[in-house]
């Protein structure tokens, strides 16, 4: 319920979602680099798949010799080849 | 970029990571704030890259995710002194390289000229070297107020003048007076009132002249030969019985205009030389220091002729600091030359090149073209190109008053009286 008057508060007022509710952002730069921003933690890591806990959901990027570039507090890069990305409900 | 210094500032360790749970060790070092970066995973083990500052702090996370962390490379400003702390030589040889520049920093190693157009710098170079300015003199001994009173006193055409001296440079700025020529050279010829006849200085025909001092000797018409006077600044005055009371001398001023012929002729032998490139290129490198070069270049192999190109450089640190020290890239390129006979078609531009380049000069003296033309005579083993012009403009150049010309006036008069 709670939920639901935020979501209708924030779209009355036309605040970013990902400000105002935390939701994960996610920017791809072509196949080969994705930046993910707002995620909690890092639930899975190989060179294939990188699973990321957000905050309503969880995000699996697949994909072939995946590296994480660089991470901090509430930013991730990941780059390699990217094949496909998921959202899964958590 | 910035994070990179800083990185190899601090010093950073490649870090190879196994155990049970890696992603919960990134997670502990994200939650304090420990900076890992590049991680990959290899067949169950995971790579990374972490500030040396966070690995002193690393025990408590991995212990918690049980996993092991084995160090594989260490890189970075506090390992590289480390490793090199014995090498002795090593570090006398950083410390003299910084004295020597320290030490090189305190002579000039090259001076620029700005603003100058009439003077050119190896003018303005030579001028310097006979004040003691000159290349490898200390900064401190450049004065910099007394250099520019010098040059503004010795150039009267310099109207202002900056020097300042920039790391090992020497920079003079310069501002000419561009009319300052001109002027003086009016000034001269208004002071000089000496009294002169005006000589023609080549053959023609005289169309019209205005006499604004003088008398004139000439009509329009007139034929004149080189040498002639046009208009005397002798005047003699006479009496009503027409004797020779006295002779007036001014100086004869005059605007005379006349119908000249001008040729020009060029000789140019029948073979030319015409040159091909054969397409080898040879590079070198050559290195001046201190009045020595050194040459890096493969010697050839044939007697050709090569066409030498070079690009010099002046070697600097940090943009101002110039050092004694040129670099010069070099580009030879090898060429033949065989002689064959000049194309018809080659003689007509070399025609129209001559008259194009006497046509500009006549007309930057302020002559009219009435008409010009060109002929090509073959004169044994050359070519001989006259070309005719038609001329009309001033003539007439001043030319003093002799006790002689005096004189014959005088005997003219009396050869009347008798």
């Amino acid at each position: 319920m709670l939920d639901r008057l935020k979501m209708a508060a924030v779209q009355e007022l036309g605040i970013p979602k990902d400000v105002a509710l935390g939701e994960v952002l996610v920017s791809f730069a072509g196949r080969c680099c994705v930046t993910v921003e707002n995620y909690r933690g890092i639930l899975l890591y190989d060179d294939q798949t990188v699973k990321l806990q957000a905050r309503n959901c969880r995000l699996e990027i697949r994909g072939r010799r995946l590296h994480i570039a660089w991470y901090n507090h509430d930013q991730m890069m990941i780059t390699g080849q990217i094949q496909a990305m998921e959202f899964i409900d958590a | 970029m910035r994070q990179s210094v800083l990185h190899r500032l601090g010093g950073y360790v490649h870090v190879k990571l196994g155990g049970y749970e890696p992603e919960r060790f990134f997670n502990l070092c994200r939650a304090r704030g420990l900076e890992i970066w590049e991680i990959s995973e290899r067949e169950q083990e995971y790579y990374f890259y972490m500030a040396l500052r966070d690995f002193r702090q690393v025990r408590p996370p991995a212990r918690k995710a049980h996993v092991r962390l084995r160090v594989t490379g260490k890189y970075g400003l506090p390992f590289f002194i480390r490793n090199n702390r014995r090498r002795t030589p090593y570090l006398a040889g950083i410390v003299l390289f910084f004295l020597v520049l320290l030490m090189m920093s305190r002579y000039i190693w090259d001076i620029r000229f700005s603003g100058n157009l009439r003077f050119t710098d190896d003018a303005l170079l030579h001028y310097l070297q006979g004040r003691g300015v000159v290349y490898g003199m200390k900064v401190r001994e450049v004065d910099c107020d007394s250099l520019e009173e010098a040059i503004r006193g010795d150039f009267p055409e310099i109207t202002w003048v900056s020097a300042r001296v920039s790391g090992t440079r020497l920079l003079i700025k310069i501002k000419e007076n561009e009319t300052a020529g001109e002027a003086m050279g009016e000034g001269d010829s208004d002071k000089n009132e000496a009294p002169r006849d005006l000589v023609t200085e080549k053959d023609g025909i005289i169309t019209h002249l205005i006499v604004r001092s003088g008398r004139a000797l000439v009509r329009s018409g007139d034929e004149v030969k080189a040498g002639d006077v046009l208009v005397t600044g002798v005047l003699p005055l006479y009496d009503d019985s027409e004797a020779l009371m006295a002779t007036h001398y001014v100086r004869a001023d005059a605007d005379i205009y006349a119908r000249t012929e001008e040729t020009c002729s060029l000789v140019v032998p029948l073979l030319t030389a015409e040159r091909t490139d054969t397409g080898d290129v040879r590079h070198g490198l050559r290195l001046r220091v201190a009045g020595l070069q050194f040459l890096w270049m493969l010697p050839s192999d044939g007697e050709n002729c090569w066409e030498a190109e070079c690009e010099s450089r002046q070697v600097t640190v940090l943009g101002d600091f110039y050092l004694p020290l040129w670099v010069d890239r070099l580009t030879l390129r090898e060429y033949r030359l065989y002689e064959r006979q000049r194309r018809p078609e080659e003689l007509a531009l070399l025609k129209e090149k001559i008259l194009e380049e006497n046509r500009k000069n006549f007309l930057e003296k302020g002559l009219s073209i009435i008409q010009n033309d060109a002929t090509i005579q073959k004169d044994g083993l050359r070519y001989r190109v006259t070309c005719r012009f038609l001329l009309e403009g001033p003539i007439g150049t001043g030319r003093e008053i002799t006790e002689s010309e005096e004189n014959n006036l005088a005997d003219e008069r009396s050869r009347d009286d008798d």
